[in-house]
C-alpha cells in the first residue's frame, strides 16, 4: 500500500507529551498509523487515551513531540485543522439532529449550495447513496435519526466522515452501543473502509473485538506509552497484562447461590414509555431472592432503564403490582421504598447518581441525609457526623479523590464516582441491590472491584438484580439471566449453560420462550 | 418648535430690556427642578427648562437643572437640597408633583425662593396635612401659580365650533384638576359658540387616557373616534397629543394642543396644518414674570396666585389660545379679542367647578378611562 | 498568591471588581463620547455619589437615602439568589416585589394597620404570588420565566387598580402615610440620628441584614437547603434521592416572593416614596436585584455590598452635569456599570482559563 502514498504512514504522533497540573496525561507517546490499517488503541480508562485523540483533533496542544501527516510536520491548533487533514472520528455518543433526516445530518455543515443559496440535495443524495454502496453502509438517507436503530445512526456518522472525504476515521468505543449481530456487521464495514485505503484508529478496551478487526495495537498504560503488537502475534492475556500491568482474572470468583426467601416480586408490570406512545415495558414479571444475583440482559433500549424507574419509583406503573419483603410498594414513594430497604445504583451516574456540584461527603448522604444522625431536630446539618461517615466510607470503599470529603464530584474520575455511589448504596444495607449498568464506562480493575461487591452483597444474603448490556458481565457475574427485548422477558438462561451466541439470539429477538413468571 | 422659540425669546427680550438691564454681579442662581419627565417632554419641563435657560442666558445669571433619582419624594427633596448645597438660591419647580418636597424644605431654607408651577393649595395644604381647613400660611419664601385652564379651555371649544367643527372630542390625560378644568371649559365654550350660531348639531365625546403620553391603546381608541365621525379632538395632557395626532393624520381630522403652543410639533410629526389651535397657559410667562422679580427685588412671595386674565390683550394673559390658531372668516383674529375682552370683562363667565360636569345644552358623551 | 488567587471566594471578589472597574471605565468613554468637557467630573461625580454634598451632615443625610433603597435592592437579589440555587430564575421577584408594595400600602392606607401587620402582610402577598408561579411550575411544568413575566404584569395593572382606591384625588400618588396612618411607618430605633434625622433609615436596615443572614444559613447549614441545592444543582439527582421535588419548587419561589414582598414594605412603609397609580412599567427593583444577586457572587453576604454598591451607583447617577449631559445619561451610565456587573461569571471563568492556563505553562517547564 505504502508505494502510492509519501509515507508509510498516514498519520504519525511522536514523542507526544502532554501534561496537566499535577499528571501526565500522555508521557512520551507515540502512536503511528500506517495507510489502509485497523489500528487498535487500548488502555483503560485514564490511561490518556481520550488526551492523546484530544491533541490529534487539535483540542489540547502538547508540550513536546511531533504530529506528521504523510511524512510532513503538521501544526493542528484547532478542530478545523484536524478536518482540513482529514480526520474524522465517530464519538462514542453520536452527534446526530433527531429530528433531521440521514441526508440532512451528512451534509450538515457542508451543504451543496447553488448559486441562489437553495441547497442542491440532488448531487449530495447521489454521493451518499454512491458511498453507502462502495462500503456496504446500508442507511435510508430520508429516514429521520430517531426512528433508526441505533446502529443505522451509526452508520450515518461513519457516512459523514466518508462525504468529507475524511482519510484518517477515528472510531471511540463503537460497540458499547450494538448487539452481537450489529458488531460482527459493523467489523465488516471497518474492513471495507480499510480495504479501500482508509486509515482507521479503534479506540476500545474489549480486547475479543480488538483481536478479531484490528490489525495492530497499541497500548497505554498511565499515560506511558507501552509498546505496539501485531495481534496475530499476540494473545488476549498478553494483551490484557499490557494494559493493566498485571494479571488480570476476567472470570468473577463465586460460590455457588444459595438462594432464599423471595425478596423483590414484580408481576404484571407495565410502564409507559417516556419516548413513544407504546408502552415500554409490557406485562413483566419475575421475582429475586435473598443470596441471588439476577440480570436483566438485552441491548439498549428495550425496556430496562423503564423497568428499574418503575420498580424504584421513578416513574408510576401503567399496571402491574411490585412486592419487597411480602409488602406491596407498588405506589410507594421513592423515599419510602429506599428506606425500607431499596438501594439503586443508578444507569447514569450523572444524571441520577451524583450531584457534581456537591462536595463528595454531601454525595455520601445523598439518600440518608434526613436521618437523625446527619440532621439535627429543628433541621440544621451535623456536620460533623457527616464528614466522619464520608470519611469512613472513603476509606472503607478505597474511593480516591483530591480532597477527600471535600472533593466536589465533578472532578473525580467515573471510577471513584461510581466507587462512590456503591459505597453509599451499599452501606445502607439494603434488601434489594439494583444495580444498573454497574460497570459502564470503567475500567478492568474497577470493573473487579464491583463485580466482588455484588457477590460478596449476594453472599451476605442480600436479592441482588443487576441489568447489564456487557455480555462478559452477563454471562460471569449472576446466578440466573432474563433477557429483555422489546419489553418483554423473552428467556430465563443459566449462564453456566449457555453460550453468548445464544444470549445474542434472544437479544436480538431471533428466539423466545414463554417467560411468564421467572 | 421654531415659532415656539421665537416666541420665548422675544418675550425674553421684553422682559431683558424692560427691566433688568443690569444683572452681571447678580448673586441669584437658579436652579430647576424636573418632576417625573424630563425637560424633553415637549410640555411642562421643556417649558419651564427653556424659559429659565433664556431668562437666566440673557440675564448673565447660573442655572442648570437637576433631575431627582426617581420619582418620588424623598428623590425630588434630596434634588432641592442638593441645588441648594451647590449654591443656587432661586428653585423652580413645574408640576403638582412638587407639594410633598415644597413642605419639606420650604421653611427650612427661608433665604431659597421657591417658585412653584401649578402646585394648587389644595396639594400643598394635602401635603401639609391642613387640608381640612387650609390653615396652613405660606412661607414669604414660597410662590405658586395655578392657572385658570377653564378658560383657556373654554376659548378653544368656542373657537372649534365657530370654526365649523361639528363632531367635537376631548382627550383629556388624567383626571387630575387642572385637565379636568380644561375639558369642562372647553364643553362650555362649545356650547356657547353651538348657541350663538343656532347650531343643533355640535357634540362632544369626552374621555380620559389615564397618563399623560400616547399608546397603541389610545391611538386605537382615537382612530375609533375618528372613523366614526370625530372631526377635531382637544388632546390636553402632555405627550398624550401623539395619539391623537397619529389617529387624525390617518383620515384628516384636526387636533387642539395643549399648555403650550403645540403646533409647531404636532404638525411637523402628524402633517402641517393639522393643529388647529392650542389652549396655552403661561408658563413661560410666570417663569420670567417670577425669575425678574427675584432679581429686582420686587419678588412677593407666601402666596399661591391663580393666574387668569389680567386684560384685554391675549398676550398680556396668563391663558390663552395660540396666535398660531387657524383663523378663518367665522372666526377672525377679531373675534378671539372681542372673546377675550368680554371675558375680562366678565359678561361672559365660565364655571370652574370640577367636581359636577357643566350644564349644557349640546350632546356630551362622558366616557371614562381609557385604562 | 497562587494559592489565594484559587480561592472561590476571592476569585468572585475580584471579578466583581474587575466588573465594577470595567462599568466605570466604559461609563467614562461614553461620556468622553458625547462630551469631552464634562466627563471627568461626572464620572468621579457618579462614584462620589453622597460625597458631592458639601457639608458632612447632608452626606450623611444622603447616605441614609441611599441605605434606604438598598434594604430593598438586598432583599431583591436574595430573592433571586435563593431560587437561582434551586435552579430556577425567578424573573418574577420584580411582580412579587410590587404585590408586597400593594399589600403593604392598602393595609396601611386603607384599613389603617400598624407596620408590624402591613410587612407580615406584604411579605403574605409576595409569597402568594410566588407560590402562583410555583405552582405552575411544579404541576403544569410552566416555565417559571414566562410565567413570573407574565404575572409581573398582572401584578403591576392589578396593584394600579387596587391603590387607586386609596390615592390622592388630584395627583396618580397614592395617600401621604406619614399624614394618613402614622403607626404605619417603620420604626427608626433611633438609627435616624446617626443620618442626620434622616426617617427614611429604619428598622428596615436590622431586618434586611438579618434576613441576608438567615438565607445564608439555611442555604449552607440546613437540611432545607441541603435538598433545596441538590434539587437545582440535579433535580433528577434530587428525584433519585427521595426529595419532595414539587414541594420544594412551590417553597423555594414562596420564599423567594416571601423576601421580594419584604422588599418592597420595607420601602414604602418608610414613606420614601408614594405609589404612582399610572405605572405603566415595572418598578426596576426587582430586576437590578438580578445585577446586585450576580455582581455578589450569589452569596447571600456578598449580595448586602454589591446591592450597596448598585444603588450608591444609581443614586450618584443624577450628580452627571447636566449642564454638559442630558439626565437621561445618568441613567445610561448607572445601567452601562450595572450591565458590566451581569459579566461576573464571565470574567470569574475568564480568570480561571488564565489561572489553568499558567499552571500548564509552569507545568510544562
Amino acid at each position: 500500500m505504502s508505494g502510492t502514498h509519501a509515507s508509510e504512514y498516514a498519520i504519525e504522533m511522536l514523542h507526544i507529551t502532554k501534561r496537566f497540573p499535577g499528571i501526565i496525561a500522555n508521557d512520551d507517546v507515540t502512536l503511528q498509523l500506517r495507510h489502509g490499517e485497523i489500528h487498535a488503541l487500548l488502555g483503560e480508562n485514564g490511561a490518556g487515551k481520550s488526551t492523546l485523540m484530544s491533541v490529534l483533533f487539535g483540542l489540547y496542544q502538547a508540550e513536546e513531540g511531533t504530529i506528521k501527516k504523510d511524512g510532513k510536520e503538521v501544526k493542528i491548533n484547532n478542530p478545523n485543522d484536524a478536518n482540513a487533514l482529514g480526520i474524522g472520528m465517530v464519538h462514542q455518543h453520536f452527534k446526530l439532529v433527531e429530528c433531521f433526516t440521514v441526508l440532512d445530518n451528512i451534509i450538515m455543515g457542508v451543504e451543496p449550495v447553488g448559486a441562489l443559496g437553495f441547497l442542491q440535495k440532488k448531487q449530495a443524495r447521489e454521493k451518499v447513496l454512491e458511498l453507502s454502496r462502495k462500503y456496504g453502509l446500508q442507511v435510508d438517507p430520508d429516514a429521520k435519526i430517531e426512528d433508526i436503530t441505533v446502529g443505522m445512526q451509526q452508520r450515518t456518522e461513519i457516512l459523514k466522515m466518508l462525504y468529507r472525504d475524511n482519510e484518517i476515521l477515528i472510531f471511540d468505543e463503537p460497540t458499547a452501543v450494538l448487539t452481537p449481530q450489529e458488531i460482527e456487521e459493523l467489523m465488516q464495514i471497518m474492513r471495507n473502509l480499510a480495504a479501500e485505503g482508509k486509515s482507521i484508529l479503534f479506540i476500545s478496551h474489549k480486547l475479543a473485538e480488538i483481536m478479531a478487526v484490528a490489525d495492530r495495537c497499541s497500548v497505554l498504560r498511565k499515560g506511558k506509552y507501552i509498546g505496539t503488537v501485531e495481534t496475530k502475534d499476540t494473545t488476549m492475556e498478553e494483551l490484557s497484562a499490557m494494559m493493566v500491568g498485571r494479571n488480570v482474572n476476567f472470570h468473577v470468583e463465586k460460590k455457588p447461590a444459595v438462594p432464599g426467601d423471595v425478596v423483590l416480586e414484580v408481576s404484571h408490570m407495565t410502564v409507559a414509555s417516556k419516548v413513544h406512545n407504546n408502552n415500554a415495558v409490557k406485562d413483566v414479571s419475575f421475582k429475586v431472592r435473598r443470596g441471588e444475583i439476577v440480570c436483566i440482559a438485552g441491548i439498549d433500549g428495550n425496556g430496562q432503564s423503564e423497568l428499574v424507574y418503575g420498580i424504584t419509583g421513578l416513574e408510576p406503573l401503567v399496571s402491574g403490582s411490585i412486592l419487597m419483603d411480602g409488602k406491596d410498594i407498588t405506589k410507594s414513594s421513592i423515599r419510602k421504598r429506599s428506606v425500607s430497604g431499596m438501594s439503586h445504583i443508578p444507569e447514569d451516574r450523572h444524571k441520577h447518581g451524583l450531584v457534581l456540584d456537591y462536595s463528595l461527603e454531601y454525595n455520601m448522604i445523598l439518600q440518608t441525609y434526613f436521618e437523625s444522625r446527619f440532621t439535627k431536630k429543628i433541621g440544621f446539618l451535623r456536620r460533623k457526623n457527616i464528614r466522619e461517615y464520608s470519611d469512613k466510607l472513603i476509606e472503607q470503599y478505597d474511593v480516591r479523590s483530591g480532597q477527600g470529603s471535600l472533593t466536589t464530584a465533578r472532578s473525580m474520575s467515573g471510577g471513584n464516582q461510581q466507587k462512590a455511589i456503591i459505597a453509599r448504596e451499599i452501606d445502607k444495607d439494603p434488601e434489594v441491590l439494583v444495580a444498573v449498568q454497574p460497570t459502564r464506562g470503567l475500567d478492568v480493575g474497577a470493573i473487579e472491584y464491583i463485580h466482588k461487591q455484588l457477590v460478596a452483597q449476594r453472599d451476605a444474603g442480600k436479592a441482588v438484580l443487576l441489568i447489564s448490556l456487557e455480555l462478559d458481565e452477563v454471562m460471569d457475574v449472576p446466578d440466573r439471566i432474563l433477557v429483555m427485548y422489546e419489553g418483554e422477558i423473552v428467556g430465563e438462561l443459566d449462564p453456566k449453560q449457555t453460550t453468548q451466541e445464544e444470549l445474542g439470539l434472544y437479544m436480538a429477538g431471533a428466539k423466545r420462550d414463554e417467560v411468564k413468571d421467572a | 418648535m421654531k415659532k415656539f422659540l421665537s416666541l420665548l425669546l422675544t418675550v425674553a427680550m421684553l422682559f431683558s430690556v424692560a427691566s433688568f438691564a443690569v444683572a452681571e454681579g447678580s448673586s441669584m442662581k437658579v436652579a430647576m427642578i424636573t418632576d417625573y419627565g424630563d425637560i424633553t417632554d415637549q410640555s411642562f419641563n421643556q417649558t419651564t427648562y427653556e424659559a429659565c435657560k433664556a431668562f437666566c442666558e440673557t440675564a448673565g445669571l447660573d442655572f442648570q437643572y437637576y433631575k431627582p433619582a426617581s420619582d418620588s419624594d424623598t428623590d425630588r427633596i434630596s434634588s432641592i437640597e442638593k441645588a441648594i448645597d451647590d449654591g443656587y438660591n432661586v428653585i423652580v419647580m413645574p408640576g403638582y408633583a412638587f407639594a410633598a418636597a415644597i413642605v419639606g424644605t420650604v421653611e427650612e431654607y427661608s433665604d431659597i425662593t421657591f417658585i412653584a408651577l401649578d402646585v394648587s393649595e389644595y396639594d400643598l395644604q394635602a401635603a401639609k396635612g391642613t387640608d381640612a381647613d387650609f390653615s396652613w400660611v405660606y412661607p414669604s419664601n414660597l410662590y405658586s401659580a395655578v392657572y385658570q385652564e377653564e378658560l383657556c379651555g373654554y376659548m378653544a371649544g368656542y373657537a372649534a365650533v365657530k370654526l365649523g367643527y361639528k363632531k367635537l372630542g376631548f382627550l383629556g390625560g388624567m383626571a387630575v384638576p387642572a385637565v379636568v378644568r380644561y375639558g369642562y371649559g372647553f364643553v362650555q365654550g362649545a356650547d356657547a359658540a353651538a348657541a350663538e350660531l343656532g347650531a343643533s348639531d355640535v357634540e362632544i365625546k369626552y374621555v380620559y387616557g389615564n397618563q399623560f403620553y400616547g399608546d397603541a391603546d389610545i391611538t386605537a381608541y382615537m382612530d375609533t373616534w375618528y372613523a366614526n365621525g370625530t372631526e377635531i379632538v382637544f388632546a390636553c395632557g402632555g405627550g398624550i397629543y401623539s395619539s391623537a395626532g397619529e389617529a387624525a393624520a390617518k383620515v384628516g381630522g384636526k387636533v387642539i394642543g395643549v399648555d403650550v403652543d403645540q403646533a409647531a410639533i404636532i404638525d411637523a410629526a402628524y402633517g402641517e396644518g393639522i393643529t388647529v389651535t392650542s389652549a396655552m397657559k403661561g408658563l413661560a410667562a410666570t417663569v420670567y414674570a417670577e425669575l425678574a422679580a427675584v432679581l429686582n427685588g420686587e419678588f412677593e412671595g407666601g402666596k399661591v396666585e391663580n393666574l387668569g386674565l389680567v386684560g384685554d390683550d391675549p398676550d398680556a394673559n396668563f391663558v390663552q389660545i395660540a396666535p398660531s390658531t387657524q383663523f378663518a372668516d367665522s372666526f377672525t383674529q377679531d373675534d378671539y379679542l372681542a372673546l377675550v375682552a368680554k371675558m375680562f370683562a366678565g359678561e361672559i363667565t365660565v364655571s370652574n367647578a370640577i367636581d359636577v360636569e357643566p350644564t349644557v345644552s349640546i350632546p356630551v358623551d362622558y366616557q371614562g378611562n381609557i385604562k | 498568591m497562587r494559592k489565594v488567587l484559587k480561592n472561590e471566594a476571592v476569585q468572585a471578589f475580584i471579578a466583581s471588581v474587575i466588573c465594577i472597574l470595567l462599568g466605570i471605565l466604559i461609563g467614562y468613554i461614553v461620556l468622553l463620547f458625547i462630551n469631552p468637557a464634562g466627563a471627568g467630573e461626572s464620572i468621579v461625580n457618579v462614584i462620589k455619589n453622597f460625597f458631592t454634598w458639601s457639608r458632612p451632615a447632608s452626606q450623611m443625610k444622603q447616605l441614609g437615602n441611599t441605605l434606604a433603597k438598598t434594604m430593598p435592592l438586598i432583599l431583591c437579589s436574595l430573592s433571586i439568589l435563593f431560587s437561582y440555587k434551586v435552579g430556577l430564575f425567578n424573573i418574577g421577584t420584580a411582580g412579587q416585589y410590587v404585590a408586597g408594595a400593594c399589600a403593604s400600602l392598602y393595609a396601611a392606607l386603607a384599613w389603617g394597620w400598624g407596620w408590624l401587620p402591613c410587612v407580615l402582610f406584604a411579605v403574605f402577598a409576595g409569597a402568594f404570588l410566588g407560590t402562583i408561579t410555583g405552582l405552575l411550575k411544579a404541576y403544569c411544568n410552566v416555565n417559571e420565566v414566562i410565567s413570573g413575566i407574565m404575572l409581573n404584569w398582572i401584578s403591576l395593572y392589578l396593584t394600579n387598580t387596587l391603590l387607586t382606591n386609596v390615592k390622592e384625588t388630584a395627583s396618580p400618588y397614592t395617600l401621604y402615610l406619614d399624614k394618613t396612618n402614622p403607626k404605619a411607618l417603620l420604626p427608626t430605633l433611633g438609627l435616624d440620628t446617626l443620618f442626620n434625622k434622616n426617617a427614611n433609615v429604619t428598622i428596615a436596615v436590622p431586618i434586611t441584614i438579618l434576613a441576608a443572614f438567615a438565607v445564608w444559613i439555611i442555604l449552607s447549614k440546613t437540611k432545607l437547603g441541603y435538598e433545596l441545592k441538590a434539587t437545582g444543582n440535579n433535580k433528577n439527582a434530587a428525584k433519585y434521592a427521595g426529595m419532595a421535588q414539587n414541594r420544594n419548587i412551590i417553597m423555594t419561589l414562596a420564599i423567594s416572593g416571601a423576601l421580594a414582598g419584604l422588599a418592597a414594605a420595607l420601602l414604602y412603609l418608610t414613606g420614601y416614596m408614594r405609589w404612582e397609580c399610572t405605572q405603566s412599567s415595572v418598578p426596576s427593583m426587582g430586576f437590578n436585584g438580578i445585577a446586585a444577586a450576580f455582581l455578589g457572587g450569589l452569596h447571600p453576604l456578598g449580595a448586602i455590598f454589591s446591592s450597596f454598591f448598585i444603588q450608591h451607583i444609581t443614586d450618584g447617577g443624577q450628580y452627571v452635569n447636566t449642564n454638559f449631559y442630558s439626565s437621561q445619561i445618568s441613567d445610561v451610565i448607572s445601567s452601562v456599570i450595572i450591565y458590566l456587573c451581569g459579566f461576573v461569571l464571565f470574567i470569574k471563568l475568564t480568570m480561571k482559563k488564565i489561572l489553568a492556563n499558567k499552571e500548564e505553562k509552569k507545568g510544562a517547564k
